[in-house]
């Protein structure tokens, strides 16, 4: 098999995959709901202190 | 403690037992002996070394210490920026990556007084499980000459290995911290997504890479960890969660942590010497008062699917004009995996990102209802030799790097604390090793485990016989 045509299979493998999964993806989720899963399920949750801006 | 350790050393220096030029002396005495064999280091900067030694030892002398780790030597992957020195990401290019930004997690190591003894060896633009480098020299195994060190942080777990300095800094896209880490026998610590900044380092991946610390120890891990976590405006995705003193907990034993072993996916296919040492070190964490069961995991393939996707399209992304321009100066397994990244279309992209949400929630609440922690293998066969690794076509060695790392990578799509822990040797002399998996942000835990395990197995006090 060529270089090119195995770069073709695996990107049609991967495009498979994807649309294999995805199907049943709710309209309401997207990317940046990985980090809020990581930080909503995550142990403990206190945030380190800030200093608020001072005012000139 | 002993000197050997990062805390030993660094306890050793704040009781003047040991200056921190003596100890950057010891370490380079090793390296000038041992390192035209592992080529751990890219480029050693003996005189920068012995300059920040001199005017710590000035300032410890005048009662002035810097932090936590004043005068410990520590080495940095050759993808963390430092000013004063070259960047080449492991490519043929000494200056490949220039930024104005140092690299956060280096610069809060040194604020704290460590020193730098250079920058290290790594697989080419950080691709790869192996350690080989064709530019810079393949990394050598320090407890089996010849053998693969794991990559593509390779300097930082050999040079640790082969007590070249006390802790390094690696990154982990797909297991290029705990991979090198379990081949050469040292704990590697891949953190949480957004626990330690990754500002200043060169992108592979920004939706996977992770930067952590190598170590001797579970203690020196957790040392450097508190050094090397907390937020930073020049990373967003820095979290700005509080930074645990991870040392503080590890005298906490494990009594009632529960443990998974998983019962699908990580000890399919796996080697048997492998995988009778994780079930070894499962039954001796069990005797620490941990409680061992196994666990029936959702499909890990699917989120290793989804992560190699996002991975490839993101790294073609950011290394699209070397691979246009000088491809020529790539090795060809490099270019190859490059080449696919081009391929992959929009649409698959956001999918995979948006799988990468669902599928880490889901896993999250499932697994970590039933346990705290999972036990895993870190590599499914032991470091290969390099001479075998050198006879494969460019498409049988890829195949087999992504069979190296089908561990580790889920826990970089998942984004999930993972550490690699030393377990007992091969036959033929390699290490073994444990991989633990733990709740988001829960690294106190891991690092707990690690010690206690640590202290009660006592391999850590074996080193290699060949340097």
């Amino acid at each position: 098999m060529t270089e090119s045509r195995r770069h073709q299979v695996e990107l049609a493998n991967m495009a498979g995959i994807i649309e294999r999964l995805a199907g049943e993806l709710a309209l309401g989720e997207e990317p940046a709901r990985f980090i809020a899963a990581l930080e909503g399920l995550g142990l403990g949750e206190d945030e380190e202190e800030v200093e608020a801006p001072r005012d000139e | 403690m002993s000197d050997a350790s990062l805390a030993g050393l660094a306890a050793g220096i704040r009781a003047r037992r040991i200056s921190p030029v003596e100890a950057v002396e010891r370490c380079l005495a090793r390296i000038r002996k041992w390192d035209s064999r592992l080529h751990a280091f890219i480029r050693l900067d003996e005189e920068g070394a012995l300059e920040a030694a001199r005017s710590l030892e000035a300032d410890a002398a005048a009662g002035r210490w810097r932090g936590p780790l004043h005068g410990v030597p520590l080495g940095f992957k050759d993808l963390c920026h430092l000013h004063g020195l070259p960047t080449s990401c492991g490519t043929r290019m000494p200056e490949y990556f220039v930024s104005a930004q140092e690299c956060s997690a280096a610069r809060r190591l040194l604020d704290a007084g460590a020193i730098s003894l250079g920058k290290l060896n790594m697989t080419e633009l950080a691709m790869g499980a192996y350690g080989d480098n064709v530019h810079h020299g393949d990394v050598d195994n320090p407890w089996l000459a010849g053998h693969a060190a794991g990559g593509s942080s390779s300097g930082s777990a050999a040079g640790i290995a082969a007590g070249f300095f006390a802790g390094a800094v690696g990154s982990d896209t797909g297991g290029s911290i705990r991979l090198p880490a379990g081949c050469c026998g040292v704990v590697g610590l891949k953190p949480t997504y957004g626990r330690v900044s990754r500002a200043g380092a060169m992108v592979l991946s920004w939706s996977m890479d992770h930067l952590g610390p190598l170590a001797w120890t579970a203690r020196d891990a957790a040392l450097m960890l508190k050094v090397m976590a907390g937020r930073d405006p020049a990373d967003a995705t820095a979290s700005r969660r509080a930074v645990p003193d991870y040392a503080a907990g590890l005298e906490g034993g494990i009594s009632g942590v529960r443990l998974g072993l998983p019962e699908n996916y990580f000890f399919e296919g796996v080697d048997e010497e492998i995988a009778a040492g994780v079930r070894q070190a499962a039954r001796r964490l069990d005797g620490l008062g941990a409680r061992v069961s196994e666990i029936r995991l959702p499909d890990p393939r699917a989120i290793t699917d989804v992560a190699m996707l996002i991975t490839r399209a993101e790294a073609s992304t950011i290394h699209a004009r070397v691979f246009r321009e000088r491809p020529q100066d790539l090795q060809p397994m490099v270019r190859a995996r490059l080449q696919v990244g081009f391929g992959i279309s929009a649409y698959d992209y956001l999918q995979a990102l948006r799988l990468r949400a669902k599928l880490t929630r889901a896993f999250v609440r499932e697994v970590f209802a039933e346990v705290d922690v999972l036990l895993t293998p870190v590599i499914p066969e032991s470091p290969p030799a390099l001479a075998a690794l050198k006879t494969a076509t460019v498409d049988e060695f890829n195949t087999r790097a992504g069979r190296f790392s089908r561990l580790t990578r889920p826990f970089n799509g998942l984004g999930l604390p993972a550490i690699s822990v030393p377990c007992g040797f091969t036959a033929a002399g390699l290490p073994l090793g444990f991989q633990a998996v733990g709740r988001p942000f829960d690294e106190s835990l891991l690092l707990r485990l690690g010690h206690t395990y640590q202290e009660a197995a006592g391999w850590h006090h074996r080193r290699p016989a060949g340097c």
